[in-house]
């Protein structure tokens, strides 16, 4: 597609010439840097083994085009013209931007083009052109790919101007994401760093993905889209926001209804994204590359505050000497607690599968089809505290596998170099670490929160989920293949024996959930078993420590 | 013949001046030496010359064209060949060479001849269709080394150029620099290894905290210095010589 595109982008040579732009050296950089795009490693494949000879582009804007289907068939569903439009077009903006912060980002903040380019005879209209036109054309094909499904219902529903004028309005809102990405970057730069900007986009990611699975499970169990289509009615503000511009102006075309909100709506409509694109390439552009040429040539290092590093030396210091009894152990402890805090590609990894609580709690607690106000207010006569108390170690119990994984993998040379009679101490000490960095603080908040449920009756239950959920993280991690902590290579193939731990957590959870639905409000026998639990954890932690080194895998 | 000139360069960061006031002028033909320690104004001198830095105080001309004018036709006759090994990875030696190539407007079979060869040479001819993220440093550096050459230049810019590479490589590139300048090319040369900038330089630059220290052949700086080797020069004249008794500490401390 980006070859047809950029046909299209040809039509414009007499212009860019006239311009002062050197077209056979932008072409050269524009075609690269697309070649470079195919072979990105993308944020939504990140977590799995990625095929360097595939387009994952192609894989990518195919998946955008089944969005695009759904989105097509909501156009068909919802009676309203302006709510359905006004839907498609902030899913566009907001899809467009988060794919320019998520997967783009990377190549709007790459500093190689200082090394590879600035040296090179190149003017700056000529490299700027080239920044745009490579920009644009990578949007367009997102585009392309996410309204191809909504524009062919349009024609289907609304007729053949109505769809002419989508693609318009498509391509308008488009150019508001762009501006709103640049703003957001530039508003980031202008007051933080590079690393900063780094972090951020990392919680946007994260965000991105948190969105996708909640979006997936959630929402269709909700029956959002029939009912705002049957109680749809326009309030004044909608008018300040940009998706109703377009919906507004589809609607003016398609009932040739040109009073003075639709024309006011129109106006909006093309001279707003079209200003802003102005501002956009006239200052926000320039002074974006200018900020980030700056930041590989002002030599500024990232000084992280004193404070902070003190702060988590004290956390981890403490609490290791509390959870682990060898020196081994407390240093393992450490250094998994402070790596999972500092790694953005663990955050990245992990902090999604998080989300799960959520989705996993509003599928069992909050019923399909049932009123939240009821579910809530029946919630305290049932033994619904129990998915609370299991629910959380579906998610963190990734945590085990994620751990292994790390960019400088190399690094755990240092483990093999060390004096270290039991590397399952190192091991133990960061299944211990993740547990409590983790797993104890989900427990905690969803403690508090059953407790303002259900009482004080349902403490002895957390205290005995609590050991239950410790002796199933401690199964699985011994279940699992035995890797040091961050020694293996990011997107090799996935453990082997994932699935057995897949496996062993839904029989193991489900043993300790139907044991303890039995045993609920008979607090005597909980108490009774705590110590034979507590001895089993003890256990489990011993045979951890003692793992050799002829089974750890490397 | 005066081919780079630079008259009172500074450039400073956030108030902070790394050039203070850099005067210096080089004939065709030489091999400069230009040497300092960490944080003393190399790198930042070297992308002034290769108007990578546009906003510094002063003047810079190379080839007779004022750096920030005619940074484009300046560019077009010098290589560059920075410090670490940035390049797109993702790419093959061959897709990157093709890309620089363009951008230096050599005809196409141009391209594909010389890459082809200079990859042989640098017995990278093998791998020249694999995706460069695999590569070790050193086959990185050749690569990069092949992309700042490719066109032919006349000033050639080297930011620790043998970083990575091993010792049949550091030996190939010392005798490439040598033939280049026997060939009338001005090479500006910047890296840590004294030994080296010793014995292929015509004339070596120290610089310390952005000014110029020292300047002058070998031979002079030795006569001046009254010491024996460039590492000694160099430890004389950024006046730390502390090193035997921060090593002393050291070992003591492992000791304690």
């Amino acid at each position: 597609m980006d070859k047809w595109l950029l046909k299209l982008v040809s039509l414009f040579n007499p212009v860019f010439k006239k311009q002062g732009i050197d077209v056979s050296r932008m072409y050269a950089i524009v075609e690269t840097k697309l070649m470079m795009d195919k072979r990105r490693v993308y944020m939504h494949w990140k977590q799995k083994q990625q095929d360097e000879n595939r387009n994952h582009l192609a894989i990518i804007l195919g998946v955008y085009s089944l969005f695009g289907i759904f989105t097509g068939i909501m156009i068909m569903i919802v009676p309203s013209i302006v709510l359905s439009m006004a839907l498609v077009h902030g899913y566009i903006i907001f899809m467009m931007a988060m794919t320019l912060i998520t997967d783009f980002s990377s190549v709007l903040l790459d500093t190689t083009d200082n090394q590879v380019i600035l040296p090179r005879p190149i003017n700056s209209k000529t490299l700027f052109m080239a920044r745009l036109v490579h920009i644009m054309v990578y949007l367009l094909q997102f585009t392309v790919a996410l309204s191809v499904g909504p524009l062919i219902c349009t024609f289907i529903k609304y007729g053949v101007l109505t769809g002419i004028v989508f693609c318009f309005t498509t391509a308008l809102s488009v150019l508001l994401a762009v501006f709103l990405t640049y703003l957001l970057y530039l508003l980031i730069l202008r007051f933080s760093n590079e690393e900063k900007v780094k972090d951020i986009i990392t919680y946007f990611q994260i965000f991105m993905t948190i969105f996708f699975v909640v979006g997936y499970q959630v929402i269709p169990r909700m029956n959002i889209i029939s009912d705002i289509g049957n109680n749809f009615q326009i309030h004044a503000y909608y008018y300040l926001l940009p998706p109703f511009w377009m919906a507004l102006t589809l609607e003016a075309v398609h009932d040739l209804h040109f009073d003075a909100i639709h024309l006011l709506m129109i106006v909006l409509a093309i001279l707003v994204p079209l200003l802003f694109f102005w501002i956009l390439t006239r200052f926000l552009a320039p002074s974006f590359a200018k900020k980030l040429s700056a930041l590989n040539t002002d030599g500024v290092q990232t000084k992280k505050t004193v404070s902070g590093e003190k702060q988590s030396k004290g956390i981890s210091t403490v609490l290791s000497a509390l959870a682990c009894n060898t020196a081994t152990e407390r240093s393992a402890f450490e250094i998994v607690w402070k790596i999972t805090g500092r790694e953005k590609s663990f955050r990245l990894q992990f902090y999604p599968s998080l989300a799960y609580i959520v989705v996993f709690i509003f599928i069992f607690v909050f019923k399909t089809g049932n009123n939240v106000a009821d579910t809530w207010n029946s919630l305290p006569g049932g033994n619904g505290f129990l998915w609370f108390i299991y629910l959380p170690m579906f998610a963190v119990s990734s945590s085990i596998m994620i751990v292994a994984f790390n960019e400088n993998y190399q690094a755990s040379w240092i483990y093999h170099s060390l004096p270290i009679a039991k590397p399952g101490q190192l091991i133990s000490g960061s299944i211990k670490s993740l547990f409590v960095k983790y797993f104890l603080p989900i427990y905690l908040f969803c403690f508090i929160f059953c407790l303002k449920v259900w009482g004080w009756q349902i403490t002895d239950d957390f205290l005995f989920g609590l050991l239950n959920n410790a002796i199933c993280f401690l199964s699985f991690a011994l279940v699992a293949e035995y890797y040091l902590p961050f020694s293996r290579q990011p997107n090799t193939q996935q453990q082997t024996g994932r699935i057995v731990i897949v496996i062993l957590q839904l029989i193991l959870v489900s043993i300790f959930v139907g044991l303890h639905y039995l045993l609920v409000k008979r607090g005597l026998i909980l108490y009774i078993l705590l110590p034979f639990i507590t001895a089993g954890c003890w256990l489990l932690v011993n045979k951890l420590r003692n793992i050799p080194w002829k089974k750890i895998a490397v | 013949m005066r081919i780079i000139q630079m008259q009172d360069v500074r450039k400073q960061y956030s108030g902070n001046y790394v050039l203070q006031g850099i005067n210096l002028s080089f004939d065709k033909g030489t091999i400069i030496g230009y040497i300092g320690p960490n944080g003393a104004g190399k790198s930042t001198t070297i992308k002034i010359l290769t108007g990578i830095i546009s906003d510094f105080e002063g003047s810079v001309n190379l080839l007779d064209m004022d750096v920030r004018k005619d940074p484009v036709a300046i560019k077009q006759r010098i290589g560059y060949i920075p410090e670490q090994a940035a390049l797109y990875d993702v790419l093959t030696p061959m897709e990157y060479l093709r890309f620089v190539g363009k951008l230096y407007q050599l005809e196409e079979t141009i391209i594909e001849k010389k890459s082809m060869e200079l990859l042989r040479l640098f017995e990278l001819a093998d791998k020249s269709s694999m995706r460069m993220n695999g590569f070790s440093k050193g086959m990185k550096q050749k690569v990069l080394l092949i992309s700042g050459l490719i066109h032919n230049p006349e000033i050639i810019f080297l930011d620790e150029p043998l970083s990575g590479l091993d010792a049949n490589a550091v030996i190939l590139v010392k005798e490439i620099l040598a033939q280049l300048k026997q060939a009338g090319k001005t090479i500006f040369y910047s890296s840590h290894i004294m030994d080296v900038v010793e014995k292929i330089s015509d004339r070596i630059i120290i610089i310390n905290k952005g000014e110029v220290i020292a300047d002058g052949t070998f031979e002079s700086l030795k006569a001046n210095a009254h010491l024996g080797s460039l590492e000694n020069i160099f430890t004389a004249l950024t006046g730390d010589e502390q090193h035997g008794s921060t090593a002393g500490q050291f070992v003591d401390i492992l000791k304690s």
